[in-house]
């Protein structure tokens, strides 16, 4: 009986009213948190004795980063599920995530440079991390550009979940070959692994600040899903009560 | 229609169309070529250099290869016939994979010799590298032909399994590459080779079901 | 507060060009993300309101 809920959800109507009382509140706080964590971060936590100020920019790489993989995670999931039991709600989740998990590694990538210029002195250095993000931005670039790719719907759906599934367990592999090729290489003199324990203080503003942005996320996810169900279901009665009759 | 005749069928098409498979070796040659010309063609670059731009080569024209297996399947319909011939679909992928394979790979190692002789390899790195290629190639068929059954649909499909699938060909790349230099220093490098095998295999059972699910849902 | 004045928050030592650009890109690209989920939800209505409104004429 406590199940009814999760078969609910994949019922695109039940979901959209779910949806729409849930989309605000969660991004509402997800805003908040992440603001509250920048601002603690940026202005209140102390410096770095290492890297100094630069460090700030922690608070919000870290964040995206953690967000990029585990948006890959959930489409992955997402994937499986649809590849399995073809539940109908699976296509509209990834259809929704890919864009913002490209924005995510997107912004991880430019803050890690930017990060990277005053702490190794060059902008960009092919450490593992930073490579697995930039192929993960591929990833997802990819899932994107095939759904754009494909007119019918059935087709695309199942397209973007075979590659997301393929991707899934590839990323593994990736990671892996790409941490070997580095320590084989010559590492960076200073990494950011071997940083010494960080006082509350400083992960304190972290924490908020990763909470934050999921949660930030997941409001956003729920209006991108919103869309695509409005447009996928535009057939249906209950959709043009939906529009004709609430503004927004 | 059995498994045996449709090898045969594949064989006899793979013949009939020996003018593709030769582009496809000179399209690798070709690139092989243009590292040299453009970076530079002393020996102090090209020999450490070499497993990476013949490795690069190679995923290239792998793709062009793979890109090309369903299309004209596709166009006559008898990648239609095939999932409703009832045979198992995921096994008739198998095997026109291997014929495919073999079609692309084979011509390609029988080159290698001259190819290594022009990058300044030595014998051993250049053993090296030809049995790499042996082990890791499979892989790169297997994950590209799961890009080229999702586009078959769409015309210009080429540009699009590059994007999809060269990301999935790091590992293949960075294994291949740091067995052959292991070889250069003389150092053992099968444990290289295992990662590569395993990652073979690990396609070959995973890439004709997801194959197949892309092939039906391209047909329909 | 780790910093004395505004202008020190704002110098971030010798930092302060990294720290502002890296957060900025992120708030444009973040805040680009916002604008166009919100649009497309207002467009999908738009254009399916249209349509309803056409499909009710006829």
């Amino acid at each position: 009986m406590r199940w009814v809920w999760f078969h609910k959800l994949a019922s695109p109507k039940w979901f959209y009213s779910w949806s729409n009382f849930w989309a605000l509140p969660v991004f509402c706080f997800g805003c908040l948190c992440l603001a509250i964590g920048l601002v603690w971060g940026l202005a209140f936590a102390p410096e770095d004795y290492q890297q100094g100020n630069s460090f700030r920019i922690i608070y919000i790489h870290v964040p995206v980063a953690m967000l990029a993989q585990s948006c890959y995670l959930a489409l992955g999931v997402a994937s499986f599920v649809f590849l399995v039991w073809q539940m109908k709600m699976a296509p509209i989740f990834i259809k929704a995530m890919a864009p913002i998990g490209a924005v995510m590694a997107l912004i991880a990538l430019v803050s890690g440079a930017i990060w990277g210029k005053p702490t190794w002195g060059t902008w960009w250095v092919w450490d593992a991390r930073l490579t697995s993000v930039l192929v993960l931005f591929f990833l997802y670039m990819g899932i994107i550009a095939l759904q754009s790719a494909l007119d019918d719907l059935v087709l695309a759906n199942k397209a973007a979940a075979v590659i997301s599934v393929v991707g899934l367990i590839n990323l593994p592999i990736i990671k892996y070959s790409v941490v070997l090729l580095e320590t084989l290489h010559q590492g960076p003199t200073f990494t950011l692994t071997k940083k010494p324990e960080m006082p509350p203080e400083m992960w304190l503003p972290l924490l908020c600040a990763v909470i934050g942005l999921y949660s930030f996320v997941a409001g956003l996810v729920l209006w991108r899903m919103q869309s695509e169900i409005l447009m996928r279901e535009h057939r249906s009665s209950w959709v043009k009560q939906e529009v004709m009759e609430n503004g927004l | 229609m059995t498994y045996f005749s449709f090898v045969r069928a594949e064989f006899l098409v793979l013949w009939r169309r020996k003018q593709d498979v030769l582009n496809a070796l000179l399209f690798f040659v070709i690139v092989v070529v243009l590292f040299p010309i453009g970076i530079d063609s002393s020996s102090e670059f090209l020999t450490p250099a070499a497993s990476g731009i013949i490795w690069c080569a190679t995923v290239l024209a792998v793709l062009m290869a793979v890109d090309s297996l369903f299309k004209e399947d596709y166009r006559d319909g008898s990648l239609e016939q095939l999932v409703v011939c009832g045979l198992s679909l995921p096994l008739l992928i198998l095997l026109k994979v291997i014929a495919q394979w073999l079609a692309v790979i084979l011509p390609l190692l029988v080159i290698m010799p001259l190819l290594g002789e022009m990058l300044y390899l030595s014998s051993a790195s250049l053993w090296a590298l030809m049995v790499t290629l042996l082990v890791g190639s499979p892989s790169l068929f297997f994950m590209g032909v799961i890009g080229a059954a999702l586009t078959v649909s769409i015309k210009q499909g080429a540009i699009l399994v590059m994007l999809l699938i060269l990301p999935f060909y790091l590992p293949v790349i960075i294994f291949s590459t740091l067995a052959v230099k292991a070889a250069q220093a003389g150092l053992p490098y099968s444990g290289f080779l295992a990662m590569l095998l395993a990652m073979s295999l690990l396609s070959l059972v995973l890439s004709p079901f997801m194959t197949a699910i892309a092939v039906k849902a391209s047909v329909n | 507060m780790a910093f004395d004045s505004l202008s020190a928050f704002l110098m971030m030592g010798k930092h302060g060009v990294y720290v502002w650009s890296a957060y900025g890109f992120s708030a444009l690209a973040l805040i680009w993300l916002v604008w166009n989920t919100l649009s497309t939800r207002q467009k999908t209505r738009n254009i399916l309101r249209k349509r309803f409104v056409r499909s009710q004429t006829r």
